[in-house]
């Protein structure tokens, strides 16, 4: 921020057995933090949208079409859910390493590898609770849009409307996955912050992780705050804008 | 609305038409030895059902023996093993699915449960609309509703009105009654103006006030020149509303008649079984 790098934040801590006000400088100038959050927000929020994009088409057709495989494929995604995000991480820093088949598009250590990452952590996450929502559309509300003159198109529309909760609920959760995950990002990533003390690939949660390493609880602490303030004020406005209010009156 | 003692009134057939239409020389909709079934099971065999403009035909049968199979035939869910379906004289699945879409949007179906959309009654008896605008009317309509600035669509109040329900345009479906649900679904499907609606044991689940509402509406429907096909196992249903009646077996559709003569002198001993409740199946 402009102007501000002689900022300092005020943090009041605690100490055992007191409650006694501590003033101390926070070690950072602000746009340490600013770039951080918007490293998260940026990464997290893309990779979301992304996977999105991706889960809930793949949800209504695993939902509503019958082929050979769809079994193993609903298995892939459930087991999807729950994969350890540092192996993610090695496979996707192999993707983009020299060695790997994305070698020359120059991604190591980019927020673009880091959003490849998040994207292959959020996806299974998105694809399990989107199908799970479609899946419980009932058959004959689907029937009575086709009947009553829809297309295709307007048949996954009303099939997305009726599971709107669900798919919020999906949304939601895979950004929490996104945003709250710090193996795979710390890897690809490489937690990079420029001399001039803007973060290139540092995340709120690899910062959280350096943080306390280096002993600088409050600090620590204060990231971990942002942090969750952040995925609250996310929460509130995906529900807003995809719950009661999104036009269904 | 006054209520005809079911067993002695049959509806009129002459009555309903309109007066001033010429006698329909092409059905609306025709099956001609429609063959279907699911995997090695055969559901219907050699079906032939027409149903004309203005019209009621009523398609009683037991229960399991393919009325819904034969509706959604009828309402093209899915194309017949075998057969032809004909609407105003062109076989419907010797065409594109494009121009299937324009002849599938001139019917509509009724479903033996009210299937509503998570919204209000006005949505849900606007949809039929909203899928036939342009997507530009279709954002700006869904824009309106998101500022509020929009009432109800004409057709859909009028369609509303039919089924007594054009007060309650803003109540969520949730809130309603199972016979009012019905009652909205009726005004879903009435609402685009349909050539013909299909309607599947519509009243199976209702109180007998809610029967007589949708019973009138398929009056109203039919005084419109809608060719209306009602598949029940209700004989009394059959007998108040319907122009000419189609026993269905396990065989397929074994007599079709004017429901005068169905009911008080069929041709098939089985139908006579069927309607006294003495046939075993």
């Amino acid at each position: 921020m402009a102007g501000c790098s002689d900022c300092l934040v005020r943090l009041s801590h605690f100490h055992l057995g007191t409650i006694a006000p501590l003033q101390s400088e926070f070690p950072f100038e602000w746009i340490y933090i600013r770039s951080i959050i918007e490293v998260s927000l940026y990464v997290s929020l893309v990779a979301v949208a992304l996977s999105t994009l991706l889960s809930i088409p793949v949800a209504l057709v695993l939902g509503f079409t019958e082929f050979r495989g769809k079994g193993f494929l609903r298995s892939v995604i459930t087991t999807g859910m729950g994969f350890p995000s540092v192996v993610v991480g090695l496979s996707v820093l192999f993707l983009v390493s020299n060695q790997g088949p994305l070698g020359p598009l120059d991604l190591i250590f980019t927020t673009e590898a880091m959003i490849l990452s998040q994207l292959v952590l959020a996806t299974p996450v998105i694809m399990g609770v989107s199908l799970a929502a479609v899946s419980s559309v009932d058959q004959q509300v689907r029937d009575a849009a086709f009947a009553m003159g829809g297309t295709r198109l307007d048949v996954a529309l009303v099939t997305i409307k009726e599971a709107r909760y669900g798919l919020v609920t999906a949304v939601l959760a895979g950004f929490g996955r996104a945003i709250s995950e710090i193996g795979s990002v710390l890897i690809v990533g490489g937690n990079i912050v420029g001399s001039d003390g803007e973060s290139y690939t540092r995340t709120l949660t690899t910062a959280i992780r350096v943080e306390a390493r280096n002993g600088q609880f409050d600090t620590a602490f204060l990231l971990g705050a942002i942090l969750v303030v952040l995925v609250l004020l996310v929460n509130a406005l995906v529900i807003r804008l995809g719950g009661t209010n999104g036009g269904y009156r | 609305m006054t209520m005809d003692d079911p067993a002695t009134a049959t509806k009129d057939a002459s009555s309903t038409r309109p007066t001033d239409a010429p006698p329909s020389t092409t059905p609306t909709l025709r099956a001609v030895d429609i063959q279907h079934g699911y995997g090695s099971e055969t559901v219907l065999e050699s079906v032939s059902l027409s149903i004309d403009a203005g019209e009621v035909v009523a398609i009683i049968g037991p229960s399991g023996v393919g009325k819904t199979t034969l509706l959604r035939l009828l309402a093209l869910f899915e194309q017949p093993r075998d057969g032809t379906l004909e609407y105003d004289g062109t076989d419907v699945w010797e065409i594109t699915t494009q121009q299937r879409l324009a002849f599938r949007r001139r019917i509509g179906m009724v479903f033996q449960d009210a299937s509503l959309f998570d919204a209000s009654v006005r949505r849900n008896a606007e949809y039929g609309l909203h899928v036939r605008q342009s997507w530009i009317d279709r954002l700006r309509r869904e824009f309106a509703d998101l500022v509020g600035l929009r009432d109800g669509t004409g057709e859909a109040i009028e369609a509303l009105d039919v089924v007594g329900l054009s007060d309650e345009l803003d109540r969520h479906a949730s809130s309603l009654s199972g016979g009012e649900a019905q009652r909205v679904a009726f005004a879903r499907a009435l609402a685009f103006d349909p050539d013909v609606l299909l309607l599947d044991e519509p009243t199976s689940d209702l109180d007998p006030r809610n029967t007589a509402v949708i019973e009138d509406a398929v009056r109203e429907a039919s005084e419109r020149g809608i060719g209306v096909a009602i598949a029940t196992h209700d004989m009394n249903q059959a007998r108040r509303v319907a122009d000419r009646v189609a026993v269905l077996l396990g065989d397929g559709i074994i007599e079709v008649g004017e429901t005068k003569t169905m009911f008080e002198d069929p041709e098939d001993p089985r139908t006579r079984k069927f309607i006294d409740g003495e046939l075993i199946y």
